[in-house]
């Protein structure tokens, strides 16, 4: 058994403004996904705005505790404590901004018809503070954990690849980049312009856009 | 409350719980399915007991529960909602259907029995190999007066199921009704 009170969870500040308070990374749940969300004031981002087109989740919403005003797809709910939002359909855009102080979102996803798996971007989310204190080597391991299970992932790979770059490491972060690249061409003109890039830019092996 | 059904979730399973204090909202039991749980307590307070150790759990907690160990809450404050949420590690999640079940036999027990029948149809027709739609089927036609169709859905678990449906049967009051029948003997013995 495992337990812990959402006001004890991780707090992450998100540049976006929402809060990501992580529940299934603390737990190490591997059957579904699962996250609580604050807001850094009332009328800030609770649920960052997107849709799951890319992983294909049904996602499950429940007000934890204050109000929160959700969007999908256009359509305004105002929610309560103990409302729940379920947004079936992946491609639908969805958000929530907090209407009170204290407010908690816990999320709740998975692919129907898939065993679940552990989505890439809560390493990226996860290495946040370590990158903001630039202790770099911190948010490396993160990243470097989250590819034992997905070691193709191009996003991944292309993340860290910019810590290695902005940590002294640019023979790695040229080997990460030129891999992220060649798994998905798009991340080229992203590190054309990424200032993570600066200090490997002028390499000869840096991918061309 | 049956969250599964009523929204058709198809990644996950989860349901909510409610109760008064000194009354169960999580049933003492453990996931022999390979499940994993988390329980989260959206209003009140529950006290849960996972393999023997207490843990007071006020509104606000999450609690993680591994398959296999044994579990379960009581509500110790009015009006208390726990959140269940299960799935098994490595699996596509598939309802295993017995939601469908409590929620048929609490419509009869609420009088619409049509309606019981009707949620036990639907699960027999999505699952027609599964002995224990036959058994929960067997239990609510011997509840509802279709001995009948109790005795033959009985039979049919019997034969599709493990070598203990039978030990199952004898001790299940749900089928008190059949006793009396000389069918009851020759089935089940």
């Amino acid at each position: 058994m495992n337990i812990a009170h959402v006001d004890e969870l991780d707090r992450i500040e998100m540049p976006e403004g929402f809060v990501w308070r992580p529940v299934r990374r603390r737990f190490g749940i591997r059957a579904f996904g699962v996250n609580a969300y604050s807001a850094s004031a009332p009328g800030s981002q609770i649920v960052e705005e997107r849709s799951e087109s890319d992983l294909e989740h049904e996602e499950l919403y429940l007000v934890l505790r204050g109000r929160a005003r959700f969007t999908v797809e256009g359509d305004e709910h105002e929610l309560g404590p103990g409302e729940l939002v379920f947004v079936r359909d992946p491609v639908l855009r969805r958000g929530a901004v907090a209407l009170d102080p204290d407010t908690i979102v816990l999320a709740v996803g998975g692919k129907p018809g898939e065993p679940y798996a552990v989505s890439a971007w809560e390493a990226m989310f996860a290495a946040v503070p370590a990158m903001r204190e630039e202790r770099w080597d911190d948010a490396i391991r993160i990243h470097e954990e989250a590819l034992v299970e997905k070691p193709d992932h191009p996003a991944l790979l292309y993340n860290l690849a910019c810590m290695e770059a902005r940590g002294g490491r640019g023979e790695e972060a040229l080997a990460h980049l030129r891999r992220a690249v060649e798994l998905e061409g798009k991340w080229a003109a992203h590190a054309a312009s990424d200032d993570d890039f600066a200090a490997i830019r002028d390499d000869p092996r840096f991918p061309a856009s | 409350m049956p969250l599964r059904q009523e929204l058709g979730l198809r990644a996950f399973g989860a349901n909510c719980w409610t109760g008064e204090p000194g009354r169960h909202v999580v049933p003492q039991h453990s996931e022999t399915s390979g499940d994993e749980e988390l329980y989260v307590v959206v209003r009140g307070r529950a006290r849960f007991t996972v393999d023997g150790q207490d843990v007071d759990a006020p509104a606000g907690t999450l609690i993680h529960v591994p398959a296999g160990e044994t579990r379960e809450a009581i509500a110790e404050e009015p009006g208390t909602i726990v959140l269940a949420v299960g799935a098994t590690p490595g699996e596509s999640f598939a309802a295993r259907g017995w939601d469908e079940v409590v929620v048929a036999f609490a419509k009869a027990r609420a009088g619409d029995v049509a309606g019981g029948r009707a949620v036990l149809a639907a699960l027999l027709a999505r699952e027609p190999e599964s002995w224990e739609g036959d058994y929960n089927l067997a239990c609510f036609a011997a509840r509802y007066g279709e001995r009948d169709e109790a005795f033959a859905a009985l039979g049919r678990a019997l034969a599709g199921g493990p070598a203990d449906v039978a030990d199952l049967a004898r001790g299940d009051d749900d089928l008190a009704a059949l006793h009396a029948d000389p069918r009851w003997a020759e089935l089940v013995g």
